[in-house]
């Protein structure tokens, strides 16, 4: 059993990773680069040389190209000592055009073109725009390297860098003795409540394991999952941090600072990372709070996560789907060819055919006439608003347990064994409990993990509608906006679910199911 | 006992009652007398016994005839009436007054001062065009590659492995991906909505071929020496055609929702489109006045859907053998 999880697990990941690799083609050399200026009003704005290097960095940014210009070449040289800033000044003056550089420029030109061509770059220089006498607007010279990353480096770049480990020996700087340290009374909270907690020096993270009162009560910050920094939807900011931080206003509460001092803050002292020197920068604001360089913390919010949202609401209509469609698909069995079977199995038909967006709409519409709230409000605690969401999620899974649960308990109904059962004078209630509903639940079993897991990515027709700050929307908004890492990132993360949620399903069928054996040679 | 000879009149026998002579005929005796069987006839005759499948037909036929008819008659414009601002969002009575009494005005006018109901039918009529022709492509292909699939073992290993990468992307996001890279025009969206489509209803097929492959009827007919192209076609084939069917019947709505998907997120076409009409109109839905401009294209969306599921679902039950016997 476990061979063959962990076997279907490996394969299933291969499989995500050969998507991922497929995705990125896709984006990165199908698709047309040009569409990510589509929108974009600084791009109309520009003009002839400045346009081009414009576009060039830009590429860069959406993570298409490597792209080196001229003037960060010899900038590097400098960094480097091998040129004094007074040759630099001077070699970074391009002429007109090539002929027209001076002795020392046409020198370092020459230098950084043969460099770059070496490495497989492409050198592009641009000649200045000349506007009558005048230099145009935008038309100066320029000159600059640009090589495509090539698909192999790409994914290996990716794969590798998808999980961060914390350790004692990130910090590049001098900060003393490099070590954990474990306390049952997390200094946060004054050092008298207890709570255990991992403190780190040399770490990124200032703690590597903490408690506090929020769902899954225990943190842990040793392992990091990097899924693609997004660029648009969230600059800078990794896919699953965006999926997984909190939202809303600030909340303040009573923290005692590492120095001691005690106030009213809505720092998170728990997501404390490290910033090189910053607490001599920041001595103003970190002096009387900080005794180190973990300064860099995030802020507690009221609000649950974007993946807190779409799980609340995805599990609340996951379960009222279950509790609803499960009985009415037996009474629909149990009532056949009577009005009841038609008006289900209308409502079936309805549900299956008609496309998604529509019957939201409608609930909407129903909703709004009856006077309960459309919309979600981060700040509003009125619980009336997850009425029509939950409502409009949960259709289509009753729809399709009441399918499921009508067709199983008429094939069941007529069956050897039940008839069997029958006439050895089983009431139908105990036949029901005890010999069709043990059939029935066998494939139903297998739906549940898929359905809990998948709300975690949100229901996007849903969320859009009734304005859900959830997972949902994440991937058409990165899709509108050309940001590719989030694509990328967030099709690794519906693979994985998929891949995680079909092998639990099959678990937990088997383990429902005493007939089902994953051990080949049992067969 | 006696000998005596029994009359057979004094019986009381009727004439049909009693033997007669019959001569005999080669050819009479060629002859099968169970009734003859045809299997579309037989098909037909199960799925108009029932009512509403006369109803559902006749509304299909109108729905799918009036798409295709009218949209080139009614020459819609959406922009007809762009600088008009008093043409827009009127209600069906209000437009009628300002531009007379006429078909186009049943409806009223949307957000550019277009007829409703011509745009509705014109998107329609895109609707519906892409809907068939991508379910007519990924059926066929489904089914042809899901029958070599089921049937040939080494087949089976490689299109598996193929299957579990494919199947883990979701359809939507791939499609979103493959509009996103290709623009929307009618024929790219076939092709993005195609490209990996049949790959499911392959699978669906291959578990279909693979329960029936191996039965005793196809083991017999190997061991005669059938080719694998007859068994394909008169020992496969007919078991399928109910399964085809119904399977199309899931299949057509599916392209329509899809495409309503596609538009909401702004992949949609460039086109007039039932999903682009749903998608623009949104905001009038809560709009005292305007929601005719929202429902039409969603009432027509659904009772396209609905009609070709029905139908095809009926049709799916009628063309199963076993359904003929009653």
């Amino acid at each position: 059993m476990t061979k063959y999880v962990v076997n279907r697990l490996l394969r299933g990941f291969l499989s995500v990773a050969i998507m991922v690799v497929i995705v990125m083609v896709m984006i990165f050399t199908l698709m047309d680069r040009q569409l990510i200026f589509a929108s974009d009003p600084l791009f109309s704005k520009k003009t002839f040389n400045a346009k081009e290097t414009y576009m060039y960095s830009k590429w860069e940014e959406y993570g298409y190209l490597d792209y080196v210009t001229y003037a960060d070449y010899l900038l590097q040289l400098t960094k480097d000592g091998t040129i004094t800033e007074e040759t630099r000044a001077d070699a970074v003056k391009l002429g007109r055009t090539p002929d027209k550089d001076s002795e020392l420029t046409a020198q370092y030109v020459k230098q950084f073109q043969e460099y770059y061509t070496s490495k497989g770059y492409e050198v592009k220089r641009l000649d200045t725009k000349m506007n009558g006498k005048k230099v145009a607007n935008g038309g100066q010279a320029a000159l600059f390297a640009a090589k495509d990353k090539p698909i192999w480096d790409r994914a290996i770049h990716y794969f590798t860098g998808l999980l961060e480990f914390d350790n004692i020996h990130r910090v590049q700087e001098d900060i003393g003795q490099r070590k954990l340290t474990f306390t049952l009374h997390d200094p946060v909270y004054g050092g008298e409540k207890f709570s255990p907690a991992i403190l780190g020096n040399g770490t990124d993270h200032k703690y590597l394991m903490y408690c506090d009162s929020n769902f899954p009560y225990i943190h842990q910050n040793f392992l990091t999952l990097h899924l693609g920094k997004s660029f648009v939807v969230n600059q800078g900011i990794d896919v699953f941090d965006t999926m997984t931080r909190s939202q809303g206003g600030y909340v303040t509460s009573t923290i005692t600072y590492p120095t001691g001092l005690v106030e009213e803050s809505a720092d998170d002292l728990h997501s404390a990372t490290y910033v090189a020197g910053s607490l001599e920068v920041g001595e103003l604001l970190y002096g009387t709070r900080f005794n180190d360089d973990y300064t860099q913390t995030g802020i507690v919010k009221n609000g649950s996560s974007k993946m807190g949202y779409s799980f609340l609401f995805g599990i609340l209509a996951v379960a009222l789907a279950y509790v609803i469609g499960l009985p009415l698909g037996v009474l629909m069995a149990l009532k056949a060819d009577t009005w009841i079977d038609k008006l289900g199995t209308f409502y079936i038909v309805f549900i299956t055919a008609v496309p998604s967006l529509s019957y939201i709409f409608m609930v909407k519409t129903l909703g709004y006439a009856m006077g309960i709230p459309t919309t979600f409000d981060l700040e509003s605690t009125n619980k009336m608003m997850y009425i029509l969401p939950i409502i409009s999620l949960a259709m289509p899974s009753v729809a399709r347990l009441m399918r499921w649960m009508r067709r199983y308990m008429i094939d069941q109904k007529n069956s050897d064994y039940v008839r069997f059962a029958r006439s050895n004078g089983l009431t139908e209630g105990e036949i029901f409990r005890k010999h069709i509903m043990r059939n029935a639940v066998v494939p139903i079993v297998q739906g549940i993990p898929a359905s809990v897991l998948f709300s975690l990515v949100g229901a996007f027709y849903t969320e859009k509608v009734y304005a859900i700050p959830g997972t949902g929307g994440l991937m058409v908004t990165a899709i509108q906006t050309y940001d590719n890492n989030v694509i990328v990132g967030v099709c690794l993360f519906y693979g994985l679910l998929s891949v995680v949620s079909l092998v639990l399903g099959d678990v937990l069928m088997a383990m429902v199911d005493p007939r089902i054996s994953f051990n080949t040679k049992a067969r | 006992m006696s000998q005596e000879k029994v009359k057979i009149d004094d019986l009381g026998f009727s004439e049909e009652e009693l033997f007669s002579i019959q001569s005999h005929s080669d050819e009479e005796a060629e002859r099968i007398t169970a009734p003859r069987y045809s299997y579309w006839k037989s098909v037909f005759r199960v799925f108009f016994r029932k009512k509403i499948n006369i109803f559902v037909l006749v509304v299909l036929v109108l729905v799918v005839g009036f798409a295709f008819i009218y949209p080139p008659l009614s020459g819609y414009d959406e922009f007809a009436n762009l600088m008009d601002s008093s043409a827009k969002h009127l209600s069906p009575a209000a437009a009628m007054e300002k531009f007379g009494y006429n078909i186009h005005w049943i409806l009223g006018t949307g957000a550019s001062g277009g007829s409703t109901f011509d745009a509705v039918w014109a998107g329609a009529r895109i609707s519906i065009a892409l809907a068939l022709v991508c379910a007519a492509i990924n059926m066929t292909v489904g089914i042809i590659v899901g029958a070599l699939w089921g049937y040939s073992k080494r087949a089976d290993k490689i299109m598996l492995e193929i299957y579990n990468v494919v199947g883990n992307i979701p359809y939507q996001l791939l499609c979103s991906v493959l509009v996103l890279i290709f623009r929307p025009k009618f024929w790219t969206m076939v092709f993005a909505l195609t490209i990996t489509g049949w790959l499911p209803i392959a699978h669906f097929f291959r578990t279909q071929v693979l329960i029936i492959r191996d039965r005793e009827y196809n083991l017999a007919s190997r061991c005669l020496g059938t080719p694998t192209m007859r068994i394909a076609t008169k020992n496969l084939l007919p078991f399928l055609t109910s399964i085809i069917v119904t399977q199309a019947a899931v299949e057509i709505p599916s392209y329509i929702s899809m495409e309503v998907f596609l538009a909401f997120i702004g992949l949609g076409l460039t086109d007039t489109t039932l999903g682009k009409l749903i998608t623009n109109a949104q905001s009038a839905m809560l709009t005292p006045g305007w929601q005719m401009e929202f429902w039409s294209p969603v009432i027509l969306a659904s009772i396209i859907a609905i009609v070709l599921y029905v139908a095809g679902q009926n049709l799916g039950d009628a063309s199963d053998p076993r359904s003929h016997m009653m």
